[in-house]
Protein backbone atom coordinates (compact mmCIF):
# COMPACT_ATOMS: atom_id res chain seq x y z
CA UNK A 1 0.00 0.00 0.00
CA UNK A 2 2.97 2.26 -0.11
CA UNK A 3 2.28 5.38 -2.14
CA UNK A 4 5.99 5.96 -2.62
CA UNK A 5 6.13 3.33 -5.36
CA UNK A 6 3.06 4.83 -6.97
CA UNK A 7 4.70 8.26 -6.98
CA UNK A 8 7.71 6.74 -8.67
CA UNK A 9 5.45 5.16 -11.29
CA UNK A 10 3.83 8.56 -11.95
CA UNK A 11 7.17 10.26 -12.49
CA UNK A 12 8.47 7.37 -14.56
CA UNK A 13 5.47 7.42 -16.93
CA UNK A 14 5.84 11.18 -17.40
CA UNK A 15 9.52 10.79 -18.17
CA UNK A 16 8.90 7.89 -20.55
CA UNK A 17 6.28 9.94 -22.44
CA UNK A 18 8.63 12.90 -22.73
CA UNK A 19 11.31 10.56 -24.08
CA UNK A 20 8.76 9.20 -26.61
CA UNK A 21 9.22 5.58 -25.52
CA UNK A 22 6.83 3.04 -26.98
CA UNK A 23 7.29 0.52 -24.21
CA UNK A 24 8.35 0.87 -20.62
CA UNK A 25 8.26 -1.15 -17.43
CA UNK A 26 7.25 -0.39 -13.86
CA UNK A 27 7.55 -2.48 -10.71
CA UNK A 28 4.80 -5.04 -10.30
CA UNK A 29 2.48 -4.85 -7.33
CA UNK A 30 -1.24 -5.42 -6.97
CA UNK A 31 -1.97 -1.70 -6.62
CA UNK A 32 0.17 -0.65 -9.56
CA UNK A 33 -1.31 -3.43 -11.68
CA UNK A 34 -4.84 -2.26 -10.90
CA UNK A 35 -3.97 1.36 -11.56
CA UNK A 36 -2.33 0.55 -14.90
CA UNK A 37 -5.36 -1.52 -15.89
CA UNK A 38 -7.58 1.46 -15.01
CA UNK A 39 -5.30 3.67 -17.12
CA UNK A 40 -5.65 1.21 -19.99
CA UNK A 41 -9.45 1.19 -19.73
CA UNK A 42 -9.40 4.97 -19.81
CA UNK A 43 -7.30 4.83 -22.97
CA UNK A 44 -4.01 6.24 -21.68
CA UNK A 45 -2.05 3.01 -22.23
CA UNK A 46 -2.18 0.66 -25.19
CA UNK A 47 -1.05 -2.52 -23.43
CA UNK A 48 -0.41 -3.82 -19.92
CA UNK A 49 1.48 -7.11 -19.69
CA UNK A 50 3.15 -8.94 -16.83
CA UNK A 51 6.68 -10.04 -17.44
CA UNK A 52 10.16 -10.33 -16.05
CA UNK A 53 13.28 -8.35 -16.74
CA UNK A 54 12.78 -8.73 -20.50
CA UNK A 55 9.59 -7.60 -22.21
CA UNK A 56 6.97 -10.21 -23.16
CA UNK A 57 6.56 -11.01 -26.90
CA UNK A 58 4.27 -8.20 -28.10
CA UNK A 59 3.54 -9.84 -31.46
CA UNK A 60 1.91 -12.80 -29.70
CA UNK A 61 0.46 -11.06 -26.69
CA UNK A 62 -2.97 -12.67 -27.02
CA UNK A 63 -1.58 -16.17 -26.52
CA UNK A 64 1.17 -15.16 -24.10
CA UNK A 65 0.94 -16.74 -20.63
CA UNK A 66 3.10 -14.97 -18.06
CA UNK A 67 5.49 -17.00 -15.99
CA UNK A 68 3.90 -17.90 -12.65
CA UNK A 69 5.11 -15.84 -9.72
CA UNK A 70 7.24 -17.85 -7.28
CA UNK A 71 9.32 -17.05 -4.24
CA UNK A 72 12.44 -17.10 -6.42
CA UNK A 73 11.35 -14.78 -9.21
CA UNK A 74 9.04 -12.36 -7.36
CA UNK A 75 11.68 -9.65 -7.06
CA UNK A 76 12.25 -9.57 -10.81
CA UNK A 77 8.56 -9.27 -11.87
CA UNK A 78 7.77 -6.10 -13.85
CA UNK A 79 4.72 -4.68 -15.58
CA UNK A 80 5.35 -3.81 -19.22
CA UNK A 81 3.28 -0.87 -20.42
CA UNK A 82 2.69 0.29 -24.00
CA UNK A 83 2.50 4.09 -24.24
CA UNK A 84 0.27 5.91 -26.72
CA UNK A 85 0.93 8.88 -28.95
CA UNK A 86 -1.51 10.84 -31.06
CA UNK A 87 -0.91 13.78 -33.40
CA UNK A 88 2.75 13.80 -32.40
CA UNK A 89 1.77 14.32 -28.76
CA UNK A 90 1.82 11.77 -25.95
CA UNK A 91 -1.68 10.74 -24.85
CA UNK A 92 -0.46 10.58 -21.27
CA UNK A 93 1.49 13.78 -20.75
CA UNK A 94 1.09 14.57 -17.06
CA UNK A 95 0.60 12.26 -14.11
CA UNK A 96 0.86 13.45 -10.54
CA UNK A 97 -0.14 12.19 -7.10
CA UNK A 98 -3.05 13.73 -5.21
CA UNK A 99 -2.57 11.77 -2.01
CA UNK A 100 0.97 11.89 -0.72
CA UNK A 101 2.70 9.16 1.30
CA UNK A 102 2.53 11.46 4.33
CA UNK A 103 -0.94 12.83 3.66
CA UNK A 104 -3.60 10.65 2.19
CA UNK A 105 -6.82 12.23 0.99
CA UNK A 106 -10.16 10.47 1.08
CA UNK A 107 -13.30 11.86 -0.46
CA UNK A 108 -17.00 10.98 -0.52
CA UNK A 109 -19.25 10.96 -3.60
CA UNK A 110 -20.42 14.51 -2.98
CA UNK A 111 -16.88 15.88 -3.14
CA UNK A 112 -16.03 13.69 -6.13
CA UNK A 113 -19.12 15.03 -7.89
CA UNK A 114 -17.84 18.57 -7.41
CA UNK A 115 -14.38 17.62 -8.69
CA UNK A 116 -15.79 15.88 -11.75
CA UNK A 117 -17.82 19.00 -12.56
CA UNK A 118 -14.63 21.05 -12.45
CA UNK A 119 -15.11 22.57 -8.99
CA UNK A 120 -12.70 22.54 -6.12
CA UNK A 121 -13.45 20.25 -3.17
CA UNK A 122 -11.42 19.98 0.02
CA UNK A 123 -8.30 21.66 -1.37
CA UNK A 124 -8.32 19.32 -4.39
CA UNK A 125 -8.55 21.12 -7.73
CA UNK A 126 -11.30 20.06 -10.11
CA UNK A 127 -10.88 18.29 -13.44
CA UNK A 128 -10.98 21.40 -15.62
CA UNK A 129 -8.83 20.44 -18.58
CA UNK A 130 -10.19 18.41 -21.49
CA UNK A 131 -9.30 14.75 -21.04
CA UNK A 132 -8.16 15.12 -17.43
CA UNK A 133 -8.84 12.06 -15.26
CA UNK A 134 -8.47 11.20 -11.59
CA UNK A 135 -8.06 7.71 -10.23
CA UNK A 136 -9.59 6.70 -6.91
CA UNK A 137 -8.84 3.66 -4.81
CA UNK A 138 -12.20 2.31 -3.64
CA UNK A 139 -13.44 -0.92 -2.13
CA UNK A 140 -14.48 -1.91 -5.66
CA UNK A 141 -10.98 -1.53 -7.01
CA UNK A 142 -9.27 1.44 -8.62
CA UNK A 143 -11.81 3.48 -10.56
CA UNK A 144 -11.86 6.67 -12.55
CA UNK A 145 -13.49 9.60 -10.69
CA UNK A 146 -16.44 9.84 -13.09
CA UNK A 147 -17.11 6.14 -12.70
CA UNK A 148 -16.99 6.53 -8.91
CA UNK A 149 -19.66 9.21 -9.12
CA UNK A 150 -21.73 6.99 -11.39
CA UNK A 151 -21.50 4.06 -8.97
CA UNK A 152 -21.81 6.29 -5.90
CA UNK A 153 -18.61 5.17 -4.17
CA UNK A 154 -15.97 7.32 -2.50
CA UNK A 155 -12.39 6.45 -1.70
CA UNK A 156 -8.81 7.55 -1.54
CA UNK A 157 -7.66 9.91 -4.30
CA UNK A 158 -4.57 8.42 -5.92
CA UNK A 159 -3.43 10.47 -8.89
CA UNK A 160 -4.58 12.81 -11.62
CA UNK A 161 -3.68 12.10 -15.23
CA UNK A 162 -3.69 14.39 -18.24
CA UNK B 1 -25.54 -10.96 -44.06
CA UNK B 2 -24.00 -7.82 -45.30
CA UNK B 3 -24.76 -4.22 -45.78
CA UNK B 4 -28.22 -3.87 -47.20
CA UNK B 5 -28.60 -0.69 -49.17
CA UNK B 6 -32.04 0.76 -49.48
CA UNK B 7 -30.84 3.40 -51.89
CA UNK B 8 -33.18 4.22 -54.70
CA UNK B 9 -32.15 3.79 -58.27
CA UNK B 10 -30.36 6.87 -59.52
CA UNK B 11 -32.71 7.25 -62.48
CA UNK B 12 -35.66 7.40 -60.08
CA UNK B 13 -34.02 10.07 -57.95
CA UNK B 14 -33.08 12.24 -60.90
CA UNK B 15 -35.91 11.81 -63.36
CA UNK B 16 -35.63 13.25 -66.85
CA UNK B 17 -37.88 16.24 -67.61
CA UNK B 18 -41.39 15.24 -68.67
CA UNK B 19 -43.44 17.13 -71.20
CA UNK B 20 -45.15 19.31 -68.58
CA UNK B 21 -41.92 20.51 -66.99
CA UNK B 22 -40.43 21.16 -70.40
CA UNK B 23 -43.33 23.44 -71.26
CA UNK B 24 -42.93 25.25 -67.94
CA UNK B 25 -39.22 25.69 -68.64
CA UNK B 26 -39.94 26.98 -72.14
CA UNK B 27 -41.89 29.85 -70.60
CA UNK B 28 -38.92 30.95 -68.55
CA UNK B 29 -35.91 30.21 -70.75
CA UNK B 30 -35.00 30.99 -74.32
CA UNK B 31 -34.71 28.09 -76.79
CA UNK B 32 -30.89 28.37 -76.66
CA UNK B 33 -30.94 28.06 -72.89
CA UNK B 34 -33.32 25.10 -73.13
CA UNK B 35 -30.94 23.41 -75.53
CA UNK B 36 -28.05 24.03 -73.12
CA UNK B 37 -30.08 22.54 -70.27
CA UNK B 38 -30.88 19.48 -72.36
CA UNK B 39 -27.25 19.07 -73.34
CA UNK B 40 -26.32 19.22 -69.67
CA UNK B 41 -28.93 16.60 -68.84
CA UNK B 42 -27.48 14.39 -71.57
CA UNK B 43 -23.90 14.86 -70.42
CA UNK B 44 -24.32 14.04 -66.75
CA UNK B 45 -24.90 10.44 -65.77
CA UNK B 46 -27.52 10.21 -62.97
CA UNK B 47 -25.46 7.45 -61.38
CA UNK B 48 -22.54 9.86 -61.12
CA UNK B 49 -24.75 12.62 -59.79
CA UNK B 50 -26.06 10.30 -57.10
CA UNK B 51 -22.63 9.14 -55.98
CA UNK B 52 -20.50 12.21 -56.45
CA UNK B 53 -22.84 15.16 -56.35
CA UNK B 54 -23.35 14.99 -52.60
CA UNK B 55 -21.62 16.97 -49.91
CA UNK B 56 -20.32 14.31 -47.59
CA UNK B 57 -21.05 14.58 -43.89
CA UNK B 58 -19.70 11.24 -42.70
CA UNK B 59 -16.71 10.79 -40.41
CA UNK B 60 -14.15 10.27 -43.12
CA UNK B 61 -14.93 13.54 -44.85
CA UNK B 62 -12.86 16.69 -44.58
CA UNK B 63 -14.19 19.63 -42.61
CA UNK B 64 -13.80 21.94 -45.62
CA UNK B 65 -14.67 21.99 -49.29
CA UNK B 66 -11.87 21.51 -51.76
CA UNK B 67 -11.47 20.71 -55.40
CA UNK B 68 -8.83 18.02 -55.43
CA UNK B 69 -8.44 18.07 -59.20
CA UNK B 70 -6.44 21.31 -59.00
CA UNK B 71 -3.05 21.61 -57.33
CA UNK B 72 -2.77 24.90 -55.53
CA UNK B 73 0.68 26.38 -54.94
CA UNK B 74 1.95 26.64 -51.36
CA UNK B 75 -1.07 24.73 -49.99
CA UNK B 76 -0.85 21.35 -51.67
CA UNK B 77 2.20 19.17 -51.52
CA UNK B 78 4.10 18.19 -54.60
CA UNK B 79 2.71 14.95 -56.04
CA UNK B 80 5.28 12.17 -55.87
CA UNK B 81 5.79 9.89 -58.80
CA UNK B 82 4.71 6.34 -58.01
CA UNK B 83 7.13 4.79 -60.48
CA UNK B 84 9.85 2.46 -59.17
CA UNK B 85 13.23 4.06 -58.53
CA UNK B 86 15.91 3.26 -61.08
CA UNK B 87 18.74 1.49 -59.19
CA UNK B 88 21.32 2.61 -61.77
CA UNK B 89 20.48 6.28 -61.44
CA UNK B 90 23.45 8.53 -60.70
CA UNK B 91 24.22 12.21 -60.63
CA UNK B 92 25.62 13.54 -63.91
CA UNK B 93 29.24 14.50 -64.10
CA UNK B 94 30.04 18.15 -64.57
CA UNK B 95 30.76 17.64 -68.25
CA UNK B 96 27.49 15.85 -68.91
CA UNK B 97 25.59 18.60 -67.13
CA UNK B 98 27.24 21.30 -69.18
CA UNK B 99 26.46 19.31 -72.33
CA UNK B 100 22.79 19.15 -71.39
CA UNK B 101 22.73 22.89 -70.73
CA UNK B 102 24.37 23.56 -74.06
CA UNK B 103 21.85 21.32 -75.83
CA UNK B 104 18.99 23.24 -74.20
CA UNK B 105 20.46 26.60 -75.17
CA UNK B 106 21.10 25.48 -78.74
CA UNK B 107 17.48 24.38 -79.03
CA UNK B 108 16.30 27.82 -77.92
CA UNK B 109 18.72 29.55 -80.28
CA UNK B 110 17.42 27.42 -83.16
CA UNK B 111 13.83 28.28 -82.30
CA UNK B 112 14.57 32.00 -81.93
CA UNK B 113 17.28 32.89 -84.44
CA UNK B 114 18.95 36.29 -84.10
CA UNK B 115 17.42 38.92 -86.32
CA UNK B 116 19.56 39.92 -89.37
CA UNK B 117 19.47 43.61 -88.33
CA UNK B 118 20.84 42.84 -84.87
CA UNK B 119 22.80 45.72 -83.40
CA UNK B 120 24.81 45.12 -80.22
CA UNK B 121 24.88 48.84 -79.39
CA UNK B 122 21.09 49.15 -79.40
CA UNK B 123 19.37 48.38 -76.05
CA UNK B 124 16.05 47.33 -77.60
CA UNK B 125 17.69 45.05 -80.11
CA UNK B 126 19.86 43.47 -77.41
CA UNK B 127 16.85 42.59 -75.25
CA UNK B 128 15.36 40.44 -78.04
CA UNK B 129 18.27 38.01 -78.05
CA UNK B 130 17.47 34.50 -76.89
CA UNK B 131 18.49 32.71 -74.68
CA UNK B 132 17.89 35.50 -72.20
CA UNK B 133 17.99 35.48 -68.39
CA UNK B 134 14.66 33.69 -68.02
CA UNK B 135 15.84 30.97 -70.41
CA UNK B 136 18.94 30.50 -68.26
CA UNK B 137 16.81 29.94 -65.17
CA UNK B 138 14.49 27.66 -67.12
CA UNK B 139 17.48 25.65 -68.25
CA UNK B 140 18.53 25.14 -64.63
CA UNK B 141 15.05 23.94 -63.76
CA UNK B 142 14.36 21.83 -66.81
CA UNK B 143 17.60 20.16 -67.83
CA UNK B 144 18.14 16.69 -66.38
CA UNK B 145 20.62 16.20 -63.55
CA UNK B 146 20.56 12.43 -63.25
CA UNK B 147 21.43 9.61 -65.61
CA UNK B 148 19.46 6.38 -65.40
CA UNK B 149 19.70 3.13 -67.34
CA UNK B 150 17.79 4.71 -70.26
CA UNK B 151 19.79 7.92 -70.50
CA UNK B 152 19.20 11.26 -68.78
CA UNK B 153 16.24 11.43 -66.37
CA UNK B 154 14.27 14.68 -66.37
CA UNK B 155 14.11 15.74 -62.74
CA UNK B 156 11.02 17.24 -61.15
CA UNK B 157 10.69 20.98 -61.27
CA UNK B 158 12.10 22.75 -58.24
CA UNK B 159 9.21 25.18 -58.31
CA UNK B 160 6.21 24.74 -56.05
CA UNK B 161 3.45 22.74 -57.76
CA UNK B 162 0.82 24.78 -59.53
CA UNK B 163 2.96 27.89 -59.91
CA UNK B 164 2.27 29.39 -63.30
CA UNK B 165 5.29 29.43 -65.55
CA UNK B 166 4.65 32.78 -67.28
CA UNK B 167 7.60 34.61 -65.84
CA UNK B 168 7.50 37.17 -68.64
CA UNK B 169 4.25 38.53 -67.24
CA UNK B 170 5.79 38.79 -63.78
CA UNK B 171 8.75 40.70 -65.20
CA UNK B 172 6.46 42.92 -67.22
CA UNK B 173 7.54 46.53 -66.62
CA UNK B 174 5.40 48.08 -69.30
CA UNK B 175 3.39 51.28 -68.76
CA UNK B 176 0.12 49.53 -67.91
CA UNK B 177 1.58 47.50 -65.06
CA UNK B 178 3.35 50.54 -63.66
CA UNK B 179 0.10 52.45 -63.64
CA UNK B 180 -1.58 49.64 -61.79
CA UNK B 181 1.07 49.75 -59.08
CA UNK B 182 0.87 53.47 -58.71
CA UNK B 183 -2.88 53.33 -58.20
CA UNK B 184 -3.45 54.60 -54.69
CA UNK B 185 -6.36 54.69 -52.33
CA UNK B 186 -7.29 57.96 -50.62
CA UNK B 187 -7.79 56.03 -47.37
CA UNK B 188 -4.12 55.04 -47.41
CA UNK B 189 -2.40 57.98 -49.12
CA UNK B 190 1.06 57.23 -47.70
CA UNK B 191 0.96 53.69 -49.03
CA UNK B 192 1.61 52.23 -45.58
CA UNK B 193 -0.21 49.02 -46.37
CA UNK B 194 0.93 48.72 -50.01
CA UNK B 195 3.59 46.14 -49.27
CA UNK B 196 1.28 44.17 -46.97
CA UNK B 197 -1.43 44.17 -49.62
CA UNK B 198 0.98 42.87 -52.21
CA UNK B 199 2.43 40.20 -49.93
CA UNK B 200 -0.81 38.86 -48.52
CA UNK B 201 -3.32 39.66 -51.25
CA UNK B 202 -5.59 41.36 -48.71
CA UNK B 203 -7.70 44.31 -49.78
CA UNK B 204 -7.60 47.61 -47.95
CA UNK B 205 -11.16 47.01 -46.78
CA UNK B 206 -10.14 43.74 -45.16
CA UNK B 207 -7.11 45.31 -43.52
CA UNK B 208 -9.20 48.16 -42.17
CA UNK B 209 -11.81 45.75 -40.83
CA UNK B 210 -9.29 44.04 -38.55
CA UNK B 211 -9.08 45.10 -34.95
CA UNK B 212 -5.48 46.17 -34.55
CA UNK B 213 -4.12 47.68 -31.38
CA UNK B 214 -0.73 48.47 -29.94
CA UNK B 215 -0.79 47.00 -26.45
CA UNK B 216 2.77 47.45 -25.23
CA UNK B 217 5.08 50.35 -25.97
CA UNK B 218 8.28 51.18 -24.21
CA UNK B 219 11.74 52.54 -24.67
CA UNK B 220 14.68 50.18 -25.02
CA UNK B 221 18.34 51.15 -24.89
CA UNK B 222 21.41 49.67 -26.47
CA UNK B 223 24.55 50.64 -24.58
CA UNK B 224 27.52 51.01 -26.91
CA UNK B 225 30.94 52.50 -26.31
CA UNK B 226 29.73 55.64 -28.04
CA UNK B 227 26.81 56.04 -25.66
CA UNK B 228 23.23 54.90 -25.27
CA UNK B 229 21.18 54.30 -28.39
CA UNK B 230 17.50 54.59 -27.68
CA UNK B 231 14.73 53.00 -29.65
CA UNK B 232 11.11 52.16 -29.17
CA UNK B 233 9.63 48.69 -28.81
CA UNK B 234 6.03 48.01 -29.81
CA UNK B 235 3.85 44.95 -29.43
CA UNK B 236 0.61 44.99 -31.39
CA UNK B 237 -2.25 42.52 -31.70
CA UNK B 238 -4.52 42.03 -34.67
CA UNK B 239 -7.71 40.02 -34.85
CA UNK B 240 -10.64 39.69 -37.19
CA UNK B 241 -13.13 39.31 -34.33
CA UNK B 242 -13.97 35.88 -35.65
CA UNK B 243 -11.36 33.44 -34.41
CA UNK B 244 -8.10 34.78 -35.81
CA UNK B 245 -5.44 36.51 -33.76
CA UNK B 246 -1.88 37.64 -34.39
CA UNK B 247 0.96 39.23 -32.47
CA UNK B 248 3.39 41.67 -34.03
CA UNK B 249 6.59 43.05 -32.59
CA UNK B 250 8.70 45.90 -33.91
CA UNK B 251 11.59 48.01 -32.73
CA UNK B 252 12.87 51.20 -34.23
CA UNK B 253 13.96 54.81 -33.82
CA UNK B 254 10.81 56.47 -35.10
CA UNK B 255 7.78 55.90 -32.85
CA UNK B 256 5.28 56.28 -35.70
CA UNK B 257 7.03 53.86 -38.04
CA UNK B 258 7.59 51.35 -35.28
CA UNK B 259 3.91 51.25 -34.42
CA UNK B 260 2.95 50.82 -38.06
CA UNK B 261 5.49 48.02 -38.44
CA UNK B 262 4.17 46.27 -35.36
CA UNK B 263 0.61 46.51 -36.68
CA UNK B 264 1.64 45.11 -40.05
CA UNK B 265 3.53 42.26 -38.41
CA UNK B 266 0.49 41.49 -36.27
CA UNK B 267 -1.76 41.30 -39.33
CA UNK B 268 0.76 39.07 -41.08
CA UNK B 269 1.03 36.74 -38.09
CA UNK B 270 -2.71 36.19 -37.71
CA UNK B 271 -3.47 32.55 -36.90
CA UNK B 272 -6.75 30.75 -36.27
CA UNK B 273 -7.36 29.98 -32.60
CA UNK B 274 -9.71 27.21 -31.50
CA UNK B 275 -12.95 28.42 -29.91
CA UNK B 276 -15.72 26.43 -28.28
CA UNK B 277 -19.09 27.39 -29.76
CA UNK B 278 -17.33 30.46 -31.17
CA UNK B 279 -17.61 32.17 -27.79
CA UNK B 280 -15.14 30.69 -25.31
CA UNK B 281 -12.11 28.43 -25.10
CA UNK B 282 -11.80 24.69 -24.49
CA UNK B 283 -11.43 24.03 -20.75
CA UNK B 284 -8.55 25.52 -18.84
CA UNK B 285 -5.22 26.39 -20.46
CA UNK B 286 -1.97 27.70 -19.11
CA UNK B 287 0.73 29.69 -20.83
CA UNK B 288 4.09 30.69 -19.47
CA UNK B 289 6.65 33.10 -20.87
CA UNK B 290 9.53 33.89 -18.56
CA UNK B 291 8.03 34.57 -15.12
CA UNK B 292 4.63 35.60 -16.49
CA UNK B 293 2.11 32.81 -16.11
CA UNK B 294 -1.40 33.04 -17.48
CA UNK B 295 -4.31 30.72 -16.81
CA UNK B 296 -7.31 31.08 -19.07
CA UNK B 297 -10.58 29.44 -18.11
CA UNK B 298 -13.66 28.67 -20.19
CA UNK B 299 -16.89 30.16 -18.90
CA UNK B 300 -20.65 29.71 -19.59
CA UNK B 301 -22.55 31.87 -22.08
CA UNK B 302 -23.19 35.43 -20.94
CA UNK B 303 -20.32 35.44 -18.46
CA UNK B 304 -18.41 38.11 -20.34
CA UNK B 305 -14.72 38.84 -20.41
CA UNK B 306 -13.77 39.09 -16.76
CA UNK B 307 -10.03 39.42 -17.11
CA UNK B 308 -7.33 42.06 -17.04
CA UNK B 309 -7.12 44.67 -19.78
CA UNK B 310 -4.44 43.04 -21.96
CA UNK B 311 -6.17 39.67 -22.05
CA UNK B 312 -9.50 41.45 -22.53
CA UNK B 313 -8.22 43.21 -25.65
CA UNK B 314 -6.80 39.98 -27.05
CA UNK B 315 -9.99 38.05 -26.38
CA UNK B 316 -12.07 40.78 -27.98
CA UNK B 317 -9.89 40.88 -31.07
CA UNK B 318 -10.06 37.10 -31.37
CA UNK B 319 -13.86 37.02 -30.96
CA UNK B 320 -14.04 35.32 -27.57
CA UNK B 321 -16.97 36.48 -25.46
CA UNK B 322 -16.80 34.39 -22.28
CA UNK B 323 -13.50 34.06 -20.50
CA UNK B 324 -11.87 34.48 -17.16
CA UNK B 325 -8.16 34.63 -16.52
CA UNK B 326 -5.61 34.62 -13.78
CA UNK B 327 -2.14 36.11 -13.92
CA UNK B 328 -0.71 34.81 -10.67
CA UNK B 329 2.96 35.68 -10.96
CA UNK B 330 4.76 38.37 -12.94
CA UNK B 331 2.51 40.91 -14.62
CA UNK B 332 5.02 42.16 -17.15
CA UNK B 333 2.86 43.46 -20.00
CA UNK B 334 4.85 42.07 -22.89
CA UNK B 335 5.21 38.61 -21.37
CA UNK B 336 1.56 38.52 -20.30
CA UNK B 337 0.46 39.15 -23.88
CA UNK B 338 2.86 36.52 -25.21
CA UNK B 339 1.81 33.97 -22.57
CA UNK B 340 -1.86 34.58 -23.36
CA UNK B 341 -1.21 34.00 -27.04
CA UNK B 342 0.71 30.83 -26.23
CA UNK B 343 -2.14 29.61 -24.02
CA UNK B 344 -4.77 30.32 -26.69
CA UNK B 345 -2.74 28.45 -29.29
CA UNK B 346 -2.07 25.34 -27.22
CA UNK B 347 -5.64 24.47 -26.27
CA UNK B 348 -6.40 20.77 -26.18
CA UNK B 349 -9.33 20.06 -28.45
CA UNK B 350 -11.71 17.54 -26.80
CA UNK B 351 -12.32 15.72 -30.10
CA UNK B 352 -8.60 15.21 -30.60
CA UNK B 353 -8.10 14.14 -26.99
CA UNK B 354 -10.92 11.63 -27.35
CA UNK B 355 -9.40 10.25 -30.54
CA UNK B 356 -6.08 9.85 -28.76
CA UNK B 357 -7.71 8.00 -25.90
CA UNK B 358 -9.77 5.91 -28.30
CA UNK B 359 -13.10 7.14 -26.98
CA UNK B 360 -16.27 8.42 -28.53
CA UNK B 361 -17.22 11.91 -27.53
CA UNK B 362 -20.60 13.58 -27.91
CA UNK B 363 -21.28 17.16 -26.95
CA UNK B 364 -24.69 17.15 -25.28
CA UNK B 365 -24.80 20.85 -24.54
CA UNK B 366 -26.93 21.60 -27.56
CA UNK B 367 -29.14 18.55 -27.07
CA UNK B 368 -31.49 19.69 -24.33
CA UNK B 369 -34.06 22.49 -24.36
CA UNK B 370 -34.28 22.36 -28.13
CA UNK B 371 -30.64 23.40 -28.51
CA UNK B 372 -31.38 26.92 -27.29
CA UNK B 373 -28.99 26.95 -24.31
Amino acid sequence: MSLVHLSNVCSHLQNASKARLGLTSVPSSNMILRLTLALQTSGFLSTVARGGLTPPPFDALSTYVPEPVTQENISTRRLWLGLKYWNNEPVLSQMSMVSKPTKRIWMDVEGLGRIVRGREAGFVKGLTKPGECMFISTDRGILEARECVERKVGGMLLCRVL
Amino acid sequence: MGLITSQKQSRELFKPYDQETKEALAKRYTPEQIRAIEAGEQAIDPQDLNERGVIRTDWGSLPYLDDFSVIRPSIDRKPRSEAPVDPNMRLMTEKEMVDEMRKYDMKIMKEHPTAPDFNFEDEASRSTVRPNRIDMFRAIDETPEFIGSNGPVVSESALAPGVRMDFEAAMDDSESSKEKDAEEDERDPDGVFDRLRKQTGLTLDQIRSYQVKVLVRHRVVNQTRLGKIQSQYCLAIAGNGNGRLGLGEAKGQEPEDTQVNARIQAIKNMQPIPRYEERTIFGEVEGKVSAAEVTLMARPPGFGLRCQHLIFEMARAAGIQDLSAKVPRSRNKMNTVKATYQALMKQRIPDEVARGMGKKLVDVRKVYYGGRV
